[in-house]
């Protein structure tokens, strides 16, 4: 194989080991992909997967790079190519090994073979220890390919034997029957082939890396990748299994062309006229009507917005001046701990506790009879958003250094002036970085709504909360007045919670309840992204006000 | 005075002892110089304490206007500290606590009613690491005259009729100018001035310093981030600029004070005023041994 003028320092051509090891990393990540895949049942363990049962496919593929694996270690020990592995794998993998087939001989022998709890224990221990020091004590190249290999032959066997097969299932029988648990092999087979390929992969490669330092940096890096690749995955799973439910009820009746749309007035000059949109989407325009074939969301879409507007309008003056006065004004000691520690609490208070705040505090002192209101629901949320925006505030201008500072007022410029020039503008992209992940979790909030501000979840398309035509004037106290922010309306979360838990959605004329349940999660997610992306672009305005190109 | 020093020379060398320690009285007379003309700053007895460590001790010099004035010494022995006392930038920071005077054309700057705003006015400061606002360099230059209402841009201003882009203009041309940076940079001053090589960006601190018209420039260490070429147009451009400012320069260069300074002072640890005299002098036979072996490199 490799030639005996070899540096250790050069590393020579790729040799045959090198590359069936790099295939069997390969490989290994496409299970693990596999077994993802099968766990949201993109991949059905009862079809077929390449023209054979899904199950025969997964362990045939298991058994090949069990085998591969421990080869891997047994050239390795053998010497027929030259690795550099050091003298034991570790205490942390032998714990690994020990769990893992410890487990697996707990569970065979208390349930295969019969031996009871005693017997299952017994068994667990026995296959552990052995475990434990077949990892541990011989060199690192058999001590972790072969635990590792072992493992995915057993599960690789267990699956083309057929002793789990598609409709296998596993009632344990000490559960007391009321709370008795089940096992599918739809649930199980997975995580099993989950489990096995990352251990395998983590053996291959280590192998491919020679062992050793190299080696091991090689094993952690495909966990780490394979993690965070799965993080991805699994949001991607997410977004696309709402898009894909919710598609279909959201562009119900979608029309595109001249004057399909709905009219709206301008008016100009005392003139009006109309303008006919050229789009008609009824599930987005639509209230709930019975004179409309689609209900639709429109009330609620609104009544979200406003409600984010009206909590950052309110939040984010009162948290970036209270971050002001915590950073550029007091004293760093007790008392800014004291804050920081309360807005730390405050953050990760429950939200129906906001909730119920707001409906003993704010619902009865906007109305003559105390009643829920679109302004409760505001400030209720602009509560819960505050913390987090003087927790962010606070870390972005504790962030801009103090240079700046020093030159300006080197220069003999106030520290107001200061900060409002040079402190904040510099620390704006922060702010605005909290400010969208708060409004992230306000948008979603149920709870808080249910107490404060839900009144009929279902209304027509004119009931909507009309906030900018709201506001009349008058001459006397208070000045302005708007009734439409003291009405109860609805909003997109605290529709979902109604349409699906209530039934409310029934006697509205919604047809297909889980349907309409599925369009408003696609909606609520299409509302949130987009206050995204208006907060993203902020920040990267002012971010490109502060930095070179 | 030369003459005095000359003669008391042996016996002042022999009367410093290893440990530094030196006769109150001679110290005085080292540090005690005299030139012709009104002194600018006068320094009389400054202490300066950050919590328990007396970081300054009685240090009294007088400094004259429209020259270069080095402070020199080892890391540590106060020469930033004294320089900030010189426009008050310690008052920023809490633990330090000042006894003494300072006097800025004879009027004493620690007194109560002192106006910071006209006192930083009059006595800028240039830091060592260069320090431009991330704003466009036109905003630097003109941010300390805006701030305090000597200029006014905008739309109000617009509005209103009293627009000063005109000479926000010119002053942004005359800063640039007097800082030997116009001609390399005349054509973005509209970009970020983070886009500036550092020894630009030091050179645009000095002219944001110069528009606000000051009579001294204090600088800590300016050359001390940049590369040689860079550090030549700095120096360059402090003699340029004692024609009609009075610069102290605090530097850890001991060619750098000897090739732009007029005075230099020697602070060493402990943080006092050792040897306070023109620089050919203090360079060529300084009277007490502990400077000698400092510039001669066998201490600190």
């Amino acid at each position: 194989m490799a030639s005996a003028t070899e540096s250790s320092v050069v590393r020579g051509d790729t040799s045959t080991y090198e590359t069936i090891a790099a295939l069997t990393v390969g490989l290994a990540a496409v299970l693990f992909f596999l077994g993802l895949a099968a766990t949201v049942e993109v991949v059905s363990i009862t079809g077929t997967l390449a023209g054979l049962p899904t199950l025969t496919a997964l362990g045939l593929l298991l058994v090949i790079m069990g085998v591969a694996v421990a080869g891997f270690g047994l050239i390795s020990y053998r010497g027929i190519f030259p690795t550099d592995p050091r003298a034991s794998a570790g205490v942390v993998a032998g714990g690994l090994f020990s769990s893992l087939w410890g487990l697996i001989g707990a569970l065979v022998a208390a349930e295969t073979l019969g031996l009871g709890v005693v017997g299952g224990v017994a068994g667990g221990l026995v296959l552990g220890a052995l475990a434990f020091f077949a990892t541990a004590l011989p060199r690192e190249d058999i001590g972790s390919t072969l635990p590792a290999g072992a493992l995915a032959v057993f599960f690789g066997l267990v699956f083309l034997l057929g002793v789990v097969g598609p409709e296998w299932s596993w009632s344990p029988a000490n559960f007391p029957s009321s709370q008795s648990v089940t096992f599918f092999a739809a649930t199980v087979a997975p995580f099993a082939v989950m489990a096995s390929s990352l251990v395998v992969g983590w053996a291959a490669a280590k192998a491919y890396g020679g062992f050793g330092a190299r080696g091991r940096h090689l094993g952690a890096y495909l966990l780490v990748y394979l993690n965070a690749v799965s993080i991805i995955a699994v949001l991607i799973a997410l977004v696309a299994f709402v898009v894909f439910k919710g598609f279909g009820p959201v562009t119900e009746g979608v029309e595109i062309g001249l004057g399909v749309g709905p009219a709206t007035t301008i008016g100009l000059f005392g003139f009006g006229f109309d303008v006919v949109w050229p789009v008609s989407w009824p599930f987005l325009t639509n209230g709930a009507s019975l004179f409309t074939d689609i209900t639709g969301v429109f009330p609620a879409i609104v009544g979200t917005i406003w409600l984010v507007i009206g909590a950052v309008v309110l939040s984010v003056p009162l948290g970036v001046g209270a971050a002001i006065f915590l950073t550029e004004y007091a004293e760093q000691g007790r008392f800014t701990n004291v804050v920081e520690i309360a807005t730390n609490a405050l953050w990760s208070t429950p939200s129906i506790v906001f909730g119920l705040f707001g409906a003993a505090f704010l619902v009865p002192r906007f109305t003559p009879q105390p009643q829920k209101s679109l302004l409760s629901g505001m400030i209720t949320l602009g509560f819960m958003l505050l913390p987090l925006v003087v927790i962010t505030a606070r870390e972005a201008m504790i962030a801009v250094p103090d240079e700046y500072r020093d030159a300006s007022a080197a220069l003999g410029v106030s520290r107001w002036q200061t900060i409002r020039s040079v402190v904040l503008p510099a620390a704006m992209p922060g702010v605005v970085t909290g400010v969208i992940l708060g409004v992230g979790r306000i948008a979603g909030e149920t709870a808080p709504l249910l107490l404060t501000m839900g009144g009929g979840s279902f209304v027509g398309a004119g009931q909507r909360a009309k906030v900018l035509d709201g506001f009349q004037l008058s001459l006397s106290p208070p000045f302005v007045t708007n009734p439409e922010l003291t009405q109860a309306t609805t909003a997109l979360p605290y529709q979902l919670y109604q349409v699906i838990l209530t039934g409310t959605g029934q006697t509205a004329g919604v047809n297909d309840v889980t349907a309409f349940g599925w369009g408003t999660a696609l909606v609520l997610l299409g509302v949130v992204l987009a206050f995204y992306a208006v907060g993203i672009a902020t920040r990267q305005y002012f971010r490109s006000k502060l930095t070179y190109e | 005075m030369s003459e005095i020093e000359s003669q008391t020379d042996g016996t002042a060398r022999s009367s410093e002892t290893t440990t530094g320690e030196t006769d109150e009285r001679i110290r005085e007379e080292w540090s005690d110089y005299s030139f012709e003309g009104e002194a600018k700053l006068t320094v009389d007895d400054l202490d300066v304490y950050y919590g328990d460590d007396h970081a300054l001790k009685g240090v009294s010099m007088d400094i004259p206007e429209e020259s270069v004035t080095a402070l020199i010494g080892p890391s540590g022995c106060g020469k930033s500290t004294f320089l900030r006392c010189l426009n008050r930038m310690n008052d920023r920071i809490k633990a330090a606590r000042i006894d003494g005077s300072v006097e800025l054309d004879g009027e004493e700057i620690y007194q109560d009613g002192v106006d910071l705003v006209e006192l930083r006015k009059a006595v800028g400061m240039v830091f060592q690491a260069p320090n431009p606002f991330p704003k466009s360099i036109r905003d630097n230059i003109t941010y300390g005259p805006r701030k305090h209402g000597d200029l006014d841009t905008g739309l109000l201003a617009r509005l209103t009729g009293r627009d000063d882009s005109e000479t926000a203009d010119e002053l942004v041309q005359r800063a640039l100018e007097q800082a030997a940076i116009w001609d390399e940079i005349k054509d973005r001053l509209d970009d970020n001035a983070m886009g500036l090589s550092g020894g630009q960006q030091q050179r645009l601190c000095i002219a944001r310093c110069l528009a606000v018209d000051p009579d001294v420039i204090l600088m800590d260490e300016p050359a001390s981030a940049l590369d040689p070429v860079a550090t030549s147009k700095i120096e360059d451009l402090i003699e340029d600029l004692a024609d009609d400012y009075t610069v102290v320069v605090v530097t850890h260069s001991m060619q750098q004070a000897a090739r732009i300074s007029d005075q230099t002072a020697v602070f060493l640890t402990g943080g006092e005023l050792v040897e306070y005299d023109d620089t050919d002098k203090i360079f060529e036979n300084p009277e007490s041994q502990r400077v000698e072996d400092y510039i001669t490199g066998k201490f600190g």
